[in-house]
């Protein structure tokens, strides 16, 4: 018989203490488990916030955004002044451009098509509405027929007929990012390389795609000119889908207005650091040149909460692991103390001290590998319904928990919105946060027990290198 | 083999010292068989506790093989018990939620002979004491007081010990169980040039050890035989 095994006998020798001991082991490990798995839910969608609009600052021009307004366009130049300001970690510039499919162009203007319009798209010469081969994924519908009626002519003297179509937007971007600065989600093909450098690659979103048969390397014209699908990109919304991405410099000479932006996507190196980020664009642009503007102005108290759970729940983490060693320690002492006898019998007949410190040091992991089964099991139910009672206790409105369907935990999501609470205006970014952990992330929990255990564990194993085989044989 | 140079330990007990060994000397060659008599209490189980470097004397010294336990570290007096010694405790010591076989092969292990080897032994020493094969595999709880201390015979021989510490090693079989035991004792020293040390009140057990001592108050005096 082998330490293991014997090691692994003594764990059951008494099977309803055995039992107890489990019990109250996996109460612990479930806890710790469960903590870690909400810790690391909350801490991805803190992650997210801040990696999407939670940091990010929008420059329009002064009176203008995006189709609407007025107002001077802004310059490289002004993007290189954004870039210096402190905290600012990258200044990414855009240039927006209206895409009209080239059968509907035959309009009462005449303006030949290919040709580029400033200024036809907006105030300012903010946009440029140029042709192309595509066709719009989404229908005009009651709302675009709605919103577009006072820019279509139709029934004119000439006899010539407008079928009004949405227009497709085509934005040139000077990194991989989408106007609120957001990483493109490129489900096939590749990114567009150097975003410095003018090309005839784009990235088309996928409703746009199917609706015009593209695949990676499918070919298509703005403005008589062919242009390659290097990529295709999810914006994870319709209208974000019915959109095509060029690199900056081929935008802008697209539009004929070469150094221009439409608007510059600022990120700021930190949440605590947006506010003065914001004050200090604005005062290096000119309220009369820029206006900057925050996504979302309630965002830095929400993440400030979900910081709070974050926080709890590492603390938590971290008691419910000390909890687990302590039981350990404890239990291994009083069998330490019980096996007084036997351990002067085994250094009797020869068994060296770490011989004696390793068999207590296994039948404590044995109980920590069972106490980690049944602990992870209880994690795997109660892990949503822990965290979703956290996030309760940190906000005025209640959160609903919801098991996920697989893997570890589930969601809890709603509860974030409410009037007055101190998610208040965040809740479109914030409508859930999913708990739900990679297996990766159990193991390290679990492992983390087990290191713990171990240090639980090596107490009492050093102390029966103390125990003399005399006085235990001498004391019978 | 085995030299003992005026031997003394002491406890305090309260104001009073007690000398339960107290200047003990005697030498014994390798494959004696001996025998130590006395009654309860006057220091039997210290002396070889002191032989069996369980425990340490407050002066004097034990010579095994010309090495000298008294200047030992306490691994290299671990060394020394499983190497070289085989305890027969008055009361078994076995360790009763492991089988028989278990217990016989203990020291073994932590000698660290090869698992197959040592199960083949276990099981051939208890043959040599007599139990019952069905029993081999039976946990130390549900055997006989008998049956237990065959099994802690066999984990004193488990390693082929120079020196066998016995303490009434017959205390607790019937007659005749008694007899093959003395005759395994005997054989070992004869054969295999074991020396064994007993401490018993059995008579027949004293009058087939080549020496015998009789300690009283902590003094060993060794009784002379007939023809001797």
């Amino acid at each position: 018989m082998s330490v293991l095994a014997r090691s692994v006998g003594n764990a059951f020798r008494n099977k309803i203490r055995t039992a107890a001991v489990v019990a109250v082991l996996a109460v612990a490990i479930g806890l710790a488990l469960s903590m870690l798995v909400a810790n690391q839910a909350v801490s991805a969608k803190v992650q997210e916030l801040n990696a999407s609009v939670g940091t990010v600052l929008t420059v329009n021009p002064a009176g203008g955004q995006g189709f609407e307004g007025g107002g001077e366009p802004l310059t490289a130049a002004e993007a290189a002044t954004a870039a210096a300001v402190s905290n600012v970690d990258s200044v990414v510039g855009t240039k927006a451009l209206r895409l009209r499919t080239e059968t509907t162009t035959s309009d009462t203007t005449g303006t030949a098509a290919g040709a580029a319009q400033p200024g036809g798209g907006g105030p300012g010469g903010q946009t440029a509405s140029v042709t192309t081969s595509l066709t719009a994924a989404i229908d005009a519908g009651t709302l675009g027929n709605r919103n577009n009626a006072g820019n279509t002519t139709t029934g004119t003297g000439t006899g010539q007929v407008r079928t009004f179509a949405l227009p497709i937007t085509a934005t040139g971007i000077g990194a991989e990012v989408d106007t609120a600065g957001k990483t493109l989600d490129i489900t096939s093909g590749t990114g567009l390389g150097n975003y410095a450098a003018a090309t005839t690659k784009a990235l088309v979103g996928t409703t746009l795609a199917e609706k015009n048969h593209l695949k990676v390397g499918s070919t298509f014209t703005i403005a008589a000119k062919a242009f390659t699908v290097a990529g295709i990109f999810d914006a994870g919304t319709t209208f974000g889908n019915n959109a095509v991405y060029l690199t900056l410099p081929e935008a802008q000479a697209l539009a004929e207005t070469p150094g221009e932006l439409s608007s510059m996507v600022v990120t700021v190196n930190s949440m605590e650091n947006v506010d003065a980020a914001k004050t200090a664009l604005q005062a290096v642009l000119g309220t009369g040149k820029a206006d900057v503007t925050q996504g979302q102005r309630n965002l830095a108290t929400a993440v400030s909460s979900l910081n709070s759970v974050k926080g709890i729940s590492l603390v938590a983490y971290i008691a419910a692991l000390a909890t687990a060693g302590l039981i350990i320690l404890l239990i291994m002492v009083m069998l330490v103390r019980e096996r007084r006898r036997e351990i002067g019998v085994l250094k009797a007949i020869g068994a060296r001290n770490r011989t004696i410190g390793l068999q207590f040091v296994l039948e404590a992991l044995v109980l920590v590998a069972l106490g980690s089964v049944v602990g992870a099991a209880i994690a795997w139910f109660a892990s949503g319904g822990i965290a979703s009672a956290l996030i309760s206790s940190n906000s005025t409105t209640g959160a609903t928990a919801q098991r996920g369907s697989g893997g570890f935990g589930g969601g809890f999501g709603g509860g974030f919105g409410g009037q007055g609470g101190p998610f208040g205006g965040a809740t479109q970014l914030l409508t859930s946060v999913t708990a739900s952990a990679s297996p990766g992330v159990i193991a390290a929990g679990i492992a983390a027990v087990f290191a713990v255990a171990v240090v639980g564990a090596l107490v009492p194993a050093l102390l029966t290198a103390r125990i003399r085989p005399i006085e235990v044989l001498r004391g019978e | 083999m085995i030299e003992v140079k005026d031997l003394v330990r002491q406890f305090k007990s309260g104001d009073r010292t007690i000398k339960p060994v107290n200047g003990v000397s005697f030498e014994l060659g390798k494959g004696a068989l001996a025998s130590i008599v006395g009654k309860s209490g006057s220091g039997k189980s210290t002396l070889l506790s002191l032989l069996g470097a369980l425990d340490k004397p407050t002066s004097g010294d034990v010579v095994v093989d010309g090495i000298s336990l008294a200047g030992l570290p306490d691994s290299k007096l671990t060394e020394y018990r499983r190497r070289d010694i085989g305890f027969v405790f008055q009361q078994f010591k076995l360790i009763e939620n492991l089988s028989a076989v278990d217990n016989v092969m203990l020291p073994m292990e932590f000698a660290g002979v090869r698992k197959s080897a040592r199960a083949q032994r276990a099981r051939d020493l208890l043959e040599q004491v007599q139990l019952d094969p069905e029993k081999h595999s039976r946990r130390i709880n549900r055997l006989s007081g008998g049956e237990q201390q065959r099994v802690a015979i066999a984990r004193a021989l488990a390693n082929e010990p120079k020196l066998i510490l016995a303490d009434e090693p017959t205390g607790n079989l019937d007659e005749q169980t008694g007899e093959h035991i003395i005759e395994l004792l005997s054989s070992l020293s004869r054969n295999h040039n074991t020396t064994i040390l007993v401490v018993t009140h059995d008579r027949s057990l004293a009058r087939k050890a080549d020496r015998r001592f009789r300690l009283l108050q902590g003094q060993l005096s060794e009784e002379v035989t007939a023809g001797t």
